[in-house]
């Protein structure tokens, strides 16, 4: 009986002992990353987007054994949350985030310089990518901070039965802002069907914009760069002499035109007007305003629409004046600067960021519609595979003239933009130009010699 | 006898002389016992973060790396005073505490005269204006966001019916600010008649009937007695009032984000925006301690005022 008792208590010795050494043994040399980006919103699941990211998870995990990747949901606030966790040293592994919000964070060395992972992984190379987008992850000091994973140009959205309505042939990417001018002229109609041009159009009873302009700088600042023009110098020290340079000035000026002086676009309380009353998509379906400026994924906003029909959408090109370019936004994936202390890890957060950047996931950016991919070969295939290949066609065309947003570049980005939005918002709703500016300037500068210790 | 063991513990009975005489004075220990957990909590969750904030407002910390944050004495101070950013958000709150505070109080008031009456389902109605205090700000801006539509809102609807011009209420920087202040009062009217109703029903009935056998009217009643007997009341609704109309925020957030054109930005809001959108930490910081000081004078000159009325209407 005694010897039975010790039996027990041996063998119930062994089955606490023996599982633990197990998951030791297996737990030993057990990489675990922590990747935000992977989830989608609870709305989003089971669609081919969710899809697409857990195939990717489970594909690397069944490569690489030795690494597990723990998914964690992306918080709300998110740029708020990542700040909170690098200081506490809770940060993710890998996360994906908009490179626009991403240069105070390279500037303050919480990413890994990628050039790393270039060592480390052979196949990963720069040359898989999209050069606008990739411009948006490097400095001219030759650091590579995070990778691109999608993004979109600017483009110019409009409508084809509008086109249609004005007696117009379609738009081609090749014109010019005079062209683009009389086009919108033409293109906005009152309620007789007179055009702009029209000796006896009636300003009250607008039935058809042909543009519509708005205050924010991401929607203005390429037209800035089409005249030669720029608002900020190249290190990001100033506005003075870029912001208030004639050619920065014609091409607000321009831009301020078309709405107060040739009226073919509303004025902002005449658009807030239309936003309010059905939402600007569907004014932009029913051809209440007819081009737009605007990114990728608007496609997906607009095909879900009530009015949508495949007639009613199509893209085209920005018209160009000095220069032909447009803005690019992007977001990519980061890896948190303290993986670099674990070598192992370090090698399996790049093998992971390649498996993300490589042809079999970016191809299924095409499925989702959402973004233009970042991979200059998945880019290229996604314009047979969309289902809108003309206009996929127009954004990969314009992606190669795309110039990365400031955002990825300087770190004091968002209080300029604020400042420009404001100043732009003062100009359409009738301020004077040179005033507006002048203030934007000396506001700008200020903040801007703040920042930089000054 | 069980709280005397307890305190005869180790913990009380050794250390310091200061340590041991204070836990022998018997009438205190027990108290401090008692406030010890909020005690710890308001340290912790208001004190610290306090001091800290106000650490904060002398470093350019933007966010990360805290440790190297530079200190820059007094900068964020001298760079606030040609924040013009910042004298519109201070101007729209001053605006906003001029219009909303007293007008605030007169309909509260009137509303809560209308309730202290006899009246039949005064409780149904009492309850009916106390709901928007307790509803939440986001589902109440996004009700008035549609009632103010300037195309579909049902306000301007009925001023199209009976003839009037209608207005971009949220749209037009000259109404925006107005009509933050109808919704704000909207909302707060239930709670300041609960408090205005509290003072009218203290004032005892035999001076009103005093007052009528001496052949006051109703309006001599209320200016002669309601209002001066309500001076606490109107004091604590004056100052409460000052001190959360310079801290609105979540009606500017959620219905006009401090447009059009800047005549919304309030100083809670751009406080908010320096440090969460900037995330230039440090200088919202200072903003934050220019405001609780701008609200800390206006709240002892309201003190000074009301005491020196009181004084003079002793003497």
């Amino acid at each position: 009986m005694k010897n039975i008792g010790k039996l027990f208590a041996l063998l119930v010795v062994l089955a606490l002992i023996v599982p633990t050494l197990a998951v030791i043994a297996q737990t030993e040399g057990q990489i675990t990353l922590r990747v935000i980006g992977l989830e989608v919103v609870p709305e989003e699941r089971e669609t081919p987007l969710a899809i697409a990211k857990q195939a990717a998870r489970t594909r690397f995990m069944e490569a690489h054994p030795n690494v597990f990747i723990e998914s964690l949901e992306s918080p709300p606030e998110f740029d708020t949350q990542l700040l909170v966790d690098l200081a506490a040293g809770t940060a993710p592994d890998i996360w994906y985030q908009d490179a626009s919000t991403a240069a105070r964070l390279v500037d303050t060395g919480n990413v890994v310089d990628m050039n790393l992972c270039l060592d480390l992984v052979p196949d990963l190379t720069l040359d898989r990518f999209v050069s606008g987008m990739l411009d948006m992850h490097q400095r001219d000091t030759g650091e590579v901070w995070g990778l691109p994973d999608g993004g979109t140009p600017m483009v110019m959205f409009y409508n084809p039965e509008s086109v249609a309505r004005a007696g117009l042939e379609n738009p081609t990417s090749d014109w010019t802002w005079d062209e683009f001018l009389e086009f919108t002229q033409k293109m906005t109609l009152d309620n007789q069907g007179r055009n702009r041009l029209d000796p006896n159009f009636d300003e009250e009873n607008v039935v058809q914009w042909g543009f519509r302009v708005r205050k924010y700088t991401f929607e203005w600042i390429y037209w800035v760069w089409q005249n030669g023009g720029d608002v900020i110098s190249p290190d990001g020290t100033t506005v003075d002499g870029y912001l208030n340079s004639p050619e920065t000035i014609e091409a607000i000026t321009f831009l301020r035109d078309l709405v107060l002086k040739y009226g073919v676009a509303p004025e902002p309380s005449a658009l807030d007007q239309l936003v309010q009353q059905f939402g600007f998509l569907t004014s932009f379906l029913r051809g209440e305003v007819a081009m737009f400026p605007r990114g990728h994924w608007e496609i997906v906003g607009l095909t879900t629409q009530e009015d949508y029909e495949p007639g009613r959408v199509a893209v085209v090109g920005n018209p160009s004046k000095v220069e032909d370019v447009t803005v690019i936004y992007e977001s990519g994936w980061f890896i948190n600067a303290t993986v670099a202390n674990d070598p192992d890890k370090l090698l399996a957060a790049c093998q992971f960021v390649d498996e993300l950047t490589g042809r079999e996931y970016q191809d299924t950016k095409v499925v989702t519609g959402l973004e233009l991919s970042a991979n200059r070969e998945s880019a290229q295939a996604a314009v047979e595979a969309s289902a809108w290949p003309e206009m996929e066609a127009v954004f990969v065309e314009e992606a190669e003239l795309g110039r990365r947003n400031y955002g990825s570049m300087y770190a004091n980005w968002p209080v300029v933009e604020t400042a420009l939005d404001l100043m732009m918002e003062n100009i359409l709703a009738g301020g004077d130009i040179d005033e507006e500016v002048a203030i934007a300037v000396e506001e700008i500068d200020r903040e801007l010699a703040r920042a930089s210790g000054g | 006898m069980q709280n005397k063991a307890f305190l005869e513990q180790p913990f009380f009975t050794t250390g310091p002389g200061w340590w041991r005489r204070f836990w022998t004075r018997s009438n205190e220990r027990v108290g401090y016992l008692f406030i010890l957990p909020s005690l710890l909590h308001l340290i912790a969750f208001l004190l610290i973060p306090l001091l800290f904030s106000l650490y904060l407002s002398f470093t350019d910390w933007r966010g990360t790396n805290f440790y190297n944050a530079p200190f820059i004495g007094l900068s964020n101070y001298e760079f606030m005073l040609g924040d013009r950013r910042w004298w519109n958000a201070m101007g729209n709150s001053a605006y906003f505490t001029a219009l909303s505070v007293p007008l605030g109080m007169i309909i509260s008031l009137g509303i809560a005269l209308v309730m202290n009456q006899k009246l039949r389902g005064v409780y149904f109605f009492r309850t009916l204006f106390f709901m928007p205090v307790i509803s939440s700000w986001v589902a109440v801006s996004v009700i008035w966001i549609t009632l103010l539509d300037p195309q579909a809102g049902m306000v301007n609807y009925f001023l199209k019916s009976i003839g009037l011009p209608t207005v971009n209420w949220l749209g037009d920087p000259a109404s925006a600010m107005p009509s933050l202040v109808m919704i704000t009062i909207w909302k707060g009217a239930g709670f300041n008649m609960v408090i205005w109703l509290a003072g009218l029903q203290a004032i005892p009935q035999e001076l009103y009937e005093a007052a009528a056998i001496d052949g006051a009217n109703a309006r001599q009643s209320f200016f002669r007695l309601t209002l001066p007997l309500l001076t606490p009341t109107t004091f604590f609704m004056a100052i409460t009032g000052v001190i959360s109309s310079f801290q609105v925020f979540s009606s500017v957030y959620v219905i006009t984000g401090g447009g059009p054109r800047g005549a919304t930005d309030v100083a809670v809001h751009r406080i908010y925006l320096r440090a969460f959108e900037s995330f230039d930490m440090g200088y919202a910081s200072a903003l934050a301690w220019v405001l609780f000081f701008v609200i800390f004078v206006f709240t002892l000159l309201q003190v000074w005022y009301m005491r020196r009325r009181e004084e003079q209407a002793l003497f």
